[in-house]
C-alpha cells in the first residue's frame, strides 16, 4: 500500500503564544513548531499499515515555511517514513485552510498514493476542513475522526470506525481514500536516536504550490486575540466538605450562573 | 441586498441536533430581518426535522431524497449541499460544528468554490466579506477570520449561539436537486452505528457540563466518585491523559491535546493536575472548576473556582449538595 | 566568534531526551525515589531508542555522539531523575576504558552486545579504602600463566548488582602506585565475582549501587585493557571524557529546581500578592538562573573543548564542579522558596537536593576537582 501522511508544522503546545504588533494574526518569532500530536498519531497509523502490508511505503509531505517543514518531515523519516516532499507556497497560501488542500493535492498527485492520511485537525487552528477539501479536490472519498483504521486483507478494503454525535459507526472503503483520524488513540513511537542522526541526512523534495485564481474565495486572518488573563481560581475557603460542596454550588449557580 | 442562508439540518434521533437549530438562529441574524433562510434535510426522518425547523422560523425545506446518499460518504452529500447551495442562491451554507459538520464543511467548500471556517463561536458581515471568530491554540487564543469571495461555508460551535425565539412557520418542501454523484464517492459503505447507551449521559463533545477525572483518584474503582457527580449534574465524563493511558478509562474520554478538545458551560476538574496536554483540551470552558489536594497545582492557574483539599472527601460532598438542591 | 545557538540537528536531539525524560521518566520519578526501586523497563526503553551507549561508536552499533551531544541528552534527562540518569549513563563510563584502550579485537567482543541488546556494564574503580586516591588501591591482580587472578572489594558502583561485564582496576603491585595499576574486563559469570546487596542511598534512589567482591576471580590476559601499568592512566583518561556529562546531569537537576521554584512563587501568595513580587524571592530566583546559566555554558564549553581533541582537564573540571556544587545551592534555594512545603517529600524539591548532593561526590569529588583545577591553572604561571 503507497501511502501519503500529511503533516503540518504548529506551534509547540507550550509556546507563549502573542499576536503581532498590528494584532491580525498569531506572531511566530522565536516560536518552536513540531509534528503536532495529531500528526505523530497519523504517521504512528501509516507506519502500522506499512508494518502489516508487505511491499508497502509511506511518504511524508509537509506545507509551509522550508525551515518548519523541514523539522517536520527530518521528524517523520527518522520515525520510519520512507520519502519526504515539503511544498512551498505563497505565504498566503498557508492561511487558508483550502489553499493547503490545493497545495497537498499538488504533491499528492506527484507521489503513488492508494491512502492520504491526515491528522484529525491541526493542532494550532483546529479547523478540521483539510480532510474533506482534499479529498473533494483529488476526486476520493473522505472520512474525518475515524478511529480504529485496520487493513481487511481479505475483502481488500479499509475497516474503521468513527465516532459521531450518532454514536459508533463502523465503516468499510475501498482504496483510494483519504482518511483524517480522530485523536491519539494509538501510541505513537520514538524515535531512535541513531535514526534522528540519520534523517539529518535524508533527501527532502520539493513541490511548488500551485497558486489560486486572484478574486476566488480565500481566508485570512484578520485578528488575533488572547483571551484575558486567568487570574487564577478563586480559592473556596472552608472547615468541612459539607461547607466546601455548599458554598461552590451557590457560587456556580448565583455567581457563575451556570447551575442549575 | 439580503443574503440567502442555507443551513444543513444535521440529523439526531427522530429529529434534528441541537446545534441545528443553534445554526438557524445565527442565520436568521446573518440574512437580515427577511432575508431568506433555507433549510436542508436527509429523506430518512424527514417529517419531524422539517416540522423542528418550521419551529426555528425556517420557511424553505430542501429534502434530499436519495437514499444512496444516505450511509455513503460525505462526499456524497458534500455535492448535495453544494447543489442546494445554488439552488436556493445562498451565500453561506451553515452546519453544526460537530463532527458531522466539521468533517462536511471543507468538502462543501471545494464542491461550492466557497472559503470556509469550523468551529465559529462569533459571525458577522464586514461588506461583502464574512468575519468569523473561533478560539484557536486550545483555547489559548481567539482567532477571527476574514472569509472572502462572495461564497462561504462556516461551521458554528456547539453553545456558541442562542437557539432562535421566531414565530413558527409551516415550511415549503421541495426535493433537493439531485446531481450525479460519482462512484468513487459511493464505494464506501456504512456497516452500522452503535448508537451511545442513552443511560450513559450527554456525549463528550456536546454536554453542556464536562466533569473530568485525573490521576488524582489514583485507582479505577475510585473512579466512580466523579461519574457519581457526573450523573447528578446531568453531565458527560471525561478524564485526563493518566486515566485513559493507565486503562481506567477508555481513550475515547481523554480530554487534552492529544484526546478530545471541549468548551461546555461549565468543566470540573477533580484530580488533575493541570499539564498543558490537558489545559489545551478545556481551556475554552466557560467556566472551570477545579478540585485538587496540591494548592500549587497547574490546574488552579486556569481555573475559576478552586477547592485544595481531599477529593475523596470533597467530590462525594459536592455529589450529595446537587443532588439535594436538584432534589434527586 | 563562538557560536551559542544549538542547530536543529542538536535541537532534535535534545528534543527526543526531553520527550523521553517527560514521559517515560517524569510519571515514575517520585515513586521510585521512594520506594528505591530499579526501574528496568524504563532502562530497556532507554536503550531501545540510543539513549544509553551513547559514546560507542556507531560502527558497534552504537549512537556514537559527541560529547556536546551527549551532554544535552543527559542534561535533559536529568531534569526527569537524577537517579535514573546516572544508572542510563553508567555504562557509558564502563565502557569508556574500552573505547580508550581496547584493541580493534577486544572492542569486537565487547561492544556490540551492549548496543543490540540490554546489558549494563560497571566500572568498578573506587574501593572502601578510598575513592579519590586511586594509585592506592588494594584489589590486587596476580598473573598465573595466561590468566590473572584477581582479589578485592569495590565500593559505590553503579549498576553492579544489574551488571553483565565490569571493567576493573586492581594493581599488580601495590608498592609501585600509579604504575602497578592494570585494567581487566570482567563478565558477571566469572567464578568468584559477587555483587554486594544494594546499598540505601540519601538520593539517586531510582539508581543501584553495591558492592562487587573478586574472590579468585581468574581473567583470561586477553581480557587486560591496555599493558600492564597503564591502568591508572586509563582511569584518569576515562574520567576526563566523562566528567563533563556530570556537569550536564547537575545542570538538570539545578533547572528542575528553578523551575518548580519560579512555577510555586507565581502561584503562592502572602501579604496579598505572589511571593514571586517579593524582593526576596525575586533574588534568589535571579541567583538561582544565573548558577544554572552559568552551570551550562561552563558544562558546553568543556565537551565542545574535548571534541575539538584537546584533553579538557580544567574546562571539564570546572563545569563538574560548579555545576555540582551549583545544583546542590539552587536545589537548596528551591526549598527555601517553597517552605514548609520544600521540606515536604509531597513536594519534588527535596528530592533534587539529595539528588544534587551526589553530583559533588562522584566521579572524583569536588575536593579533587579543585586540587585538579589548581594544579592546571598554576602550572600556566610557574
Amino acid at each position: 500500500m503507497e501511502i501519503v501522511v500529511c503533516l503540518k508544522p504548529v506551534p509547540d503546545a507550550e509556546t507563549r503564544a502573542r499576536p503581532l504588533p498590528d494584532g491580525t494574526r498569531f506572531d511566530p518569532e522565536g516560536v518552536k513548531f513540531v509534528l503536532a500530536g495529531y500528526d505523530e498519531s497519523a504517521v504512528e497509523q501509516a507506519l502500522l499499515l506499512k508494518e502489516a502490508i508487505p511491499g508497502s511505503a509511506v511518504h511524508a509531505i509537509s506545507l509551509g515555511a522550508r525551515s518548519r517543514t523541514d523539522e517536520v518531515l527530518r521528524a517523520a523519516i527518522a520515525l520510519g517514513c520512507d520519502s519526504a516532499t515539503a511544498i512551498e507556497a505563497s505565504p498566503a497560501a498557508f492561511e487558508d485552510p483550502i489553499a493547503v488542500a490545493a497545495g497537498l493535492r499538488a504533491a499528492i498527485e506527484g507521489l503513488p498514493h492508494d491512502l492520504v492520511l491526515l491528522g484529525k485537525q491541526s493542532g494550532d487552528e483546529e479547523e478540521g476542513l483539510v480532510p474533506g477539501a482534499l479529498g473533494e479536490l483529488l476526486g476520493l472519498p473522505h472520512f474525518g475522526f475515524v478511529v480504529d483504521l485496520r487493513w481487511d486483507a481479505t475483502s481488500q478494503r479499509l475497516r474503521f470506525g468513527r465516532s459521531t454525535e450518532a454514536g459508533e459507526e463502523s465503516w468499510e472503503a475501498p482504496l483510494p481514500c483519504v482518511i483524517g483520524l480522530q485523536q491519539a488513540w494509538n501510541d505513537p513511537r520514538t524515535a531512535k536516536l541513531p535514526a534522528i542522526l540519520k534523517s539529518r541526512r535524508a533527501p527532502i523534495a520539493t513541490v511548488r504550490a500551485p497558486t489560486g485564481p486572484p478574486e476566488g474565495p480565500t481566508s485570512e486572518p484578520a485578528r488575533f486575540e488572547l483571551p484575558p488573563p486567568r487570574t487564577g481560581a478563586k480559592m473556596i475557603e472552608y472547615r468541612t466538605p459539607a461547607e466546601a460542596a455548599t458554598k461552590l454550588v451557590r457560587i456556580l449557580s448565583e455567581e457563575a450562573k451556570v447551575f442549575p | 441586498m439580503t443574503p440567502s442562508v442555507l443551513v444543513v439540518g444535521e440529523p439526531h434521533g427522530d429529529g434534528l441536533a441541537p446545534v441545528t437549530a443553534e445554526a438557524v438562529g445565527v442565520a436568521h441574524v446573518l440574512a437580515g430581518a427577511d432575508g431568506p433562510v433555507a433549510g436542508l434535510v436527509g429523506g430518512a426522518g424527514s417529517a419531524s426535522a422539517i416540522r423542528e425547523l418550521g419551529q426555528f422560523g425556517v420557511g424553505r425545506v430542501l429534502r434530499i431524497d436519495d437514499p444512496g446518499v444516505e450511509g455513503a460518504s460525505p462526499g456524497a452529500l458534500a455535492r448535495a449541499v453544494a447543489a442546494a447551495a445554488s439552488t436556493v442562491g445562498a451565500r453561506l451554507v451553515l452546519l453544526g460544528g460537530t463532527t458531522f459538520g466539521r468533517d462536511l464543511a471543507g468538502r462543501v467548500a471545494v464542491a461550492w468554490n466557497a472559503a470556509a471556517v469550523n468551529g465559529a463561536t462569533d459571525l458577522r458581515w464586514d461588506g461583502e466579506a464574512l468575519l468569523a471568530r473561533r478560539p484557536v491554540l486550545g483555547g489559548r487564543a481567539t482567532e477571527t477570520r476574514r472569509l472572502l469571495g462572495g461564497r462561504y461555508v462556516v461551521s458554528t460551535r456547539p453553545h456558541a449561539f442562542p437557539v432562535p425565539e421566531r414565530p413558527p412557520v409551516s415550511p415549503s418542501v421541495e426535493a433537493a436537486p439531485a446531481g450525479p454523484v460519482p462512484p468513487l464517492l459511493l464505494g464506501p459503505k456504512r456497516l452500522g452505528v452503535k448508537a451511545v447507551p442513552s443511560g450513559s449521559g450527554p456525549a463528550l463533545a456536546d454536554a453542556a457540563i464536562v466533569v473530568s477525572g485525573g490521576r488524582g483518584v489514583r485507582a479505577p474503582e475510585n473512579f466512580r466518585l466523579v461519574e457519581e457527580l457526573a450523573s447528578a449534574l446531568g453531565a458527560a465524563v471525561g478524564a485526563s491523559r493518566a486515566v485513559t493511558d493507565a486503562g481506567w478509562r477508555p481513550a475515547s474520554l481523554q480530554v487534552g491535546q492529544t484526546g478530545r478538545t471541549v468548551a461546555p458551560q461549565l468543566y470540573i476538574a477533580i484530580g488533575i493536575s493541570g499539564a498543558i496536554q490537558h489545559l489545551v483540551g478545556m481551556m475554552s470552558s466557560r467556566v472551570i472548576v477545579a478540585i485538587n489536594n496540591d494548592p500549587a497545582a497547574s490546574i488552579f492557574r486556569v481555573a475559576d473556582y478552586g477547592i485544595a483539599g481531599d477529593l475523596f472527601e470533597i467530590v462525594p460532598a459536592l455529589t450529595a449538595e446537587v443532588r439535594r438542591v436538584r432534589g434527586t | 566568534m563562538p557560536d551559542f545557538s544549538l542547530s536543529p540537528e542538536l535541537e532534535s536531539l535534545r528534543d527526543m531526551a526531553r520527550k523521553f525524560a517527560r514521559t517515560e521518566m517524569v510519571p515514575h520519578a517520585a515513586e521510585c525515589d521512594r520506594s528505591a526501586r530499579f526501574p528496568e523497563e524504563i532502562y530497556r526503553k532507554a536503550h531501545a531508542l540510543g539513549l544509553m551507549n551513547l559514546n560507542v561508536p556507531a560502527e558497534f552499533g552504537g549512537t556514537g555522539l559527541s560529547l556536546l551531544e551527549q551532554c544535552l541528552i543527559v542534561e535533559e534527562l536529568a531534569y526527569a531523575c537524577g537517579g535514573m540518569t546516572t544508572s542510563i549513563i553508567a555504562n557509558c563510563l564502563a565502557l569508556e576504558p574500552i573505547l580508550l584502550a581496547a584493541s580493534p579485537e577486544q572492542k569486537q567482543r565487547y561492544l556490540p552486545s551492549f548496543c543490540s541488546e540490554y546489558h549494563l556494564a560497571s566500572f568498578c574503580l573506587t574501593e572502601p579504602g578510598g575513592g579519590s586516591d586511586a594509585g592506592a588501591l588494594r584489589t590486587r591482580a596476580r598473573r598465573e600463566g595466561e590468566e590473572y587472578v584477581l582479589d578485592g572489594e569495590k565500593c559505590f558502583i553503579t549498576n553492579a548488582p544489574h551488571a553483565s561485564l565490569y571493567t576493573v582496576f586492581a594493581t599488580l603491585d601495590p608498592a609501585a602506585r600509579h604504575r602497578g595499576i592494570a585494567a581487566f574486563v570482567v563478565p558477571r559469570s566469572a567464578k568468584g565475582l559477587t555483587p554486594g546487596k544494594d546499598e540505601e542511598k540519601m538520593g539517586h534512589r531510582a539508581s543501584s549501587t553495591s558492592t562487587v567482591r573478586f574472590d579468585g576471580v581468574r581473567v583470561p590476559v586477553a581480557d587486560r585493557l591496555g599493558a600492564e601499568g597503564e591502568g591508572f592512566a586509563l582511569a584518569m583518561r576515562t574520567l576526563d571524557q566523562t566528567r563533563t556529562p556530570i556537569g550536564a546531569l547537575a545542570t538538570g537537576i539545578a533547572q528542575a529546581a528553578l523551575d518548580h521554584a519560579a512555577r510555586y512563587a507565581l502561584k503562592r501568595e502572602t501579604f496579598g500578592k505572589p511571593i514571586a513580587e517579593h524582593q526576596a524571592i525575586q533574588i534568589k530566583l535571579a541567583n538561582m538562573a544565573q548558577a544554572v546559566h552559568a552551570s551550562r555554558l561552563l558544562t558546553w564549553h568543556a565537551a565542545w573543548t574535548i571534541d575539538r581533541g584537546q584533553k579538557g582537564t580544567l574546562e571539564s573540571s570546572i563545569a563538574k564542579c560548579f555545576a555540582s556544587d551549583a545544583a546542590l545551592h539552587v536545589a537548596d534555594e528551591a526549598i527555601q522558596t517553597f517552605g514548609g512545603y520544600g521540606y515536604m517529600k509531597e513536594y519534588p524539591v527535596e528530592k533534587l537536593l539529595r539528588d544534587a548532593k551526589l553530583t559533588q561526590i562522584y566521579e572524583g569529588a569536588n575536593e579533587i576537582q579543585r586540587t585538579v583545577i589548581a594544579r592546571e591553572l598554576l602550572r600556566g604561571y610557574a
